[in-house]
């Protein structure tokens, strides 16, 4: 007999709490099962192991208790000499029972004044903790160069809206039909634009209130709130097309597979999802333009991004690139090796600048 | 010499007492000449002494063993005795268990563990049957100590299984089983709200079975029987009381996971005893059951009683994890072999 198979007790456990997670998502383990699990036991005072769930409050409470005994006894007959002897005995040790309950009464004092005291037992902890989610938040502000005035950055280097456009145009058939289909990141407006032309229903979520109002002004819904938020919050399966424009690379990977899980549960089955994201495999947008906006977190390699699709459930996802850079080399070469390198140059540097991947909702 | 061996109350199919009858087995086997003693024989136990005899027969080179599990004035009184005297510490469980529901119970508890510290001196050496209550010995104010486990003896479960028990439980989807006293260290309400979660999320015929004595701790039983009631799950935990061996280990036969949500123990006999009989094991890590079950059965970390639903559920309803738990639940017991843990006895005891 060789040595067991030891047991990998980490992965045992994270399966575990993804099956409780998919319970909680799917409301089989709601908050009643909850609810249960925190019954007391029933039938006298709470136990001690009770107590220690939240010892703070608990012992607010014990220190306030009197202590109570009942001297008289319930047996026939010899009861009431019982509690007769019972009352003797309380009496005569009652200046030691005195005693110890004035130390226990100091014990009592001691420790509230300890547990008021908490600035002695961690000095300056509240100003340390502040500092640090000052610094923290200041942290993630710089990452992505927050108070950068956002007008004349567009102004400069925000996208011409002829160009969105059309770039958007290319996408809009896929929603033909739908009833209501959610614009991540709806900015001015323009993809929404193009789905009423179509007559196809659709609302945008923004986090900038000036964008809200662009929109609100051509007749069109938007909602101030941020785009986890309402995918968390949404009916399920009250969303019949996702489409999102340049939010991807701004949010970390988890966020982004966040987004992903809620979008899946909050489109019906069926419903196109799109993502439109810059395209790292040309190296001089993954090498240069894509740092152009310090909002950028990483970029998103297309197999990475058709990953996270599939891996969240959505079928028949596919990536589509288009918008090639200008500038290219000449591919006006003799036939052969030159140009089939010229080609492959062109491909790696000058390839297209953006990228969609596209899914349905199961 | 003799070896003497005491504690206040020797009963069947209780685990510390039958240490002392395999300890016993040994020594004499080992050619001493040994007796066990108690105040409290319970019935159906054979060959125990009064312990009244103990003060006539013990003589100065003989060996006293006095093993301790609560507090009594009699081992005040054993400790002035002429002889060489070890101590066997099984624990104490702490009266704050038993505060706001057993006075009784915290009182001794309480003077079990003042009385612990005041015979320290008396004793040549201290041993604790796990790591956990060894080191309980040494903030106790005992110089000499030692772990030695509980001696096991396996023979008692040499029968047949109780047919009609294995009939009744044999073949459900669901039978999650944990063995010892119904006492509030050992979380058998916590059992009944997990056994809620599992009955609402996992499968709705699941079972609880409870084998343990509940004299002991009656008003902790009624609770844990109005809570049972109160959350609905009456029919669904069975309160198998103290049974005989060849019930129990139909018990473990006919169960699908063993299950501790236990914040106590000082040893945890059964956990070896489900492993041994190839039943895999979920058990909280709290006091020595993590030096018990070692890498022998699932230890959580957590006490969240979802989770441990969750991972009793995998480990009884997939093949390949359940094999490999009861593969490395027999290899565990294998490190409490009976044959290793009495030679280590007998060097320790320096027989």
């Amino acid at each position: 007999m060789g040595e067991p198979k030891p047991v990998d007790l980490d992965a045992l456990m994270a399966e575990v709490r993804e099956r409780i997670r998919t319970k909680r998502e799917k409301g089989i383990y709601g908050p009643d099962v909850d609810a249960l699990m925190r019954v007391p036991l029933p039938g006298g005072r709470r136990i001690f192991s009770d107590d220690l769930q939240d010892p703070l409050a608990s012992l607010a409470e014990v220190l306030d208790e009197e202590v109570e005994y009942d001297p008289r006894s319930r047996k026939p007959v010899v009861g009431p000499l019982i509690t007769y002897a019972r009352k003797v005995v309380i009496s005569l040790v009652r200046w030691w029972m005195g005693a110890i309950l004035e130390r226990q009464e100091r014990i009592n004092r001691l420790l509230a004044a300890v547990y008021d005291y908490e600035g002695q037992m961690a000095p300056r902890f509240g100003s340390r903790l502040e500092r640090l989610e000052r610094e923290w938040k200041e942290w993630r502000e710089h990452e992505v160069a927050a108070n950068m005035h956002s007008v004349y950055f567009q102004a400069r280097f925000g996208g011409d809206e002829p160009v969105i456009r059309r770039q958007s145009e290319q996408f809009v058939d896929l929603y033909k039909g739908r009833k209501r289909v959610l614009d991540l990141g709806s900015g001015r407006g323009i993809f929404l634009q193009l789905l009423k032309d179509r007559g196809i229903g659709g609302y945008g979520v923004d986090l900038d209130p000036k964008m809200i109002a662009q929109c609100r002004e051509k007749g069109l819904e938007a909602h101030e709130v941020d785009a986890r938020t309402h995918l968390r919050e949404v009916e399920p399966g009250s969303v019949d097309g996702l489409y999102a424009r340049h939010i991807a690379e701004h949010v970390l990977p988890g966020d982004l597979l966040e987004i992903l899980v809620s979008a899946r549960r909050a489109l019906a089955p069926g419903a196109p999802i799109v993502f439109i994201t810059p395209n790292p495999k040309t190296l001089t947008v993954g090498a240069h333009t894509f740092w152009m906006d310090p909002q950028h977190l990483r970029p998103i390699p297309p197999d990475l991004f058709r990953f996270y699709l599939e891996v969240v459930g959505f079928t028949d996802v596919e990536v589509r690139s288009f918008e090639p850079t200008e500038t290219r080399l000449n591919e006006d070469v003799p036939a052969g090796a030159i140009r089939e390198n010229v080609k492959l140059l062109n491909e790696t540097l000058f390839g297209d600048r953006d990228y969609a991947v596209i899914g349905y909702a199961p | 010499m003799r070896v003497h061996q005491f504690h206040p109350t020797l009963a069947p199919g209780d685990a510390m007492s039958n240490h002392v009858f395999a300890l016993r087995k040994k020594i004499r086997h080992w050619g001493y000449d040994s007796f066990a003693y108690a105040i409290d024989a319970k019935p159906g136990v054979a060959d125990v002494r009064s312990y009244r005899r103990l003060f006539r027969e013990v003589k100065p080179d003989d060996l006293l063993i006095v093993h301790f599990s609560m507090g009594s004035e009699v081992v005040d009184q054993l400790a002035k005795i002429p002889a060489r005297r070890v101590l066997v510490y099984h624990n104490i469980t702490p009266p704050e268990f038993f505060s706001g529901i057993n006075p009784h119970a915290a009182a001794f508890a309480r003077l079990g563990l003042r009385q612990l510290s005041r015979i320290a001196p008396a004793f040549e050496l201290a041993i604790g049957v796990s790591e956990f209550n060894r080191r309980a010995l040494v903030e106790a104010g005992y110089e000499e100590t030692a772990r030695v486990p509980i001696l096991l003896d396996w023979e008692h479960f040499a029968v047949p299984p109780n047919d009609a028990v294995l009939a009744r439980w044999n073949g459900l989807r669901t039978v999650l089983l944990f063995v010892g006293r119904i006492s509030p260290n050992k979380r058998q309400d916590d059992l009944v709200r997990m056994l809620a979660y599992y009955r609402r999320c996992i499968d709705p015929e699941a079972q609880l079975v409870l084998v343990g004595a509940y004299r002991d701790q009656p008003q902790f039983h009624a609770r844990v029987v109005a809570l049972v009631e109160r959350l609905g799950l009456g029919g669904a935990v069975h309160f198998a009381g103290s049974v005989d061996d060849a019930s129990l280990l139909a018990y473990y036969r006919g169960a699908t996971a063993f299950v501790s949500l236990s914040e106590h123990e000082g040893f945890g006999v059964p956990l070896l005893e489900a492993m041994r009989f190839r039943l895999p094991v979920v058990a909280y890590d709290a006091a020595a059951i993590g030096e018990t079950v070692g890498n022998g059965g699932v230890l959580l970390r957590e006490r969240d009683l979802a989770e441990t639903a969750e991972t009793a559920a995998m480990v009884g309803e997939r093949t390949e994890l359940r094999e490999a738990l009861v593969a490395a639940g027999e290899k565990r017991v294998e490190a409490f072999d009976p044959e290793k843990v009495a030679e280590r006895t007998r060097q320790v005891l320096g027989l």
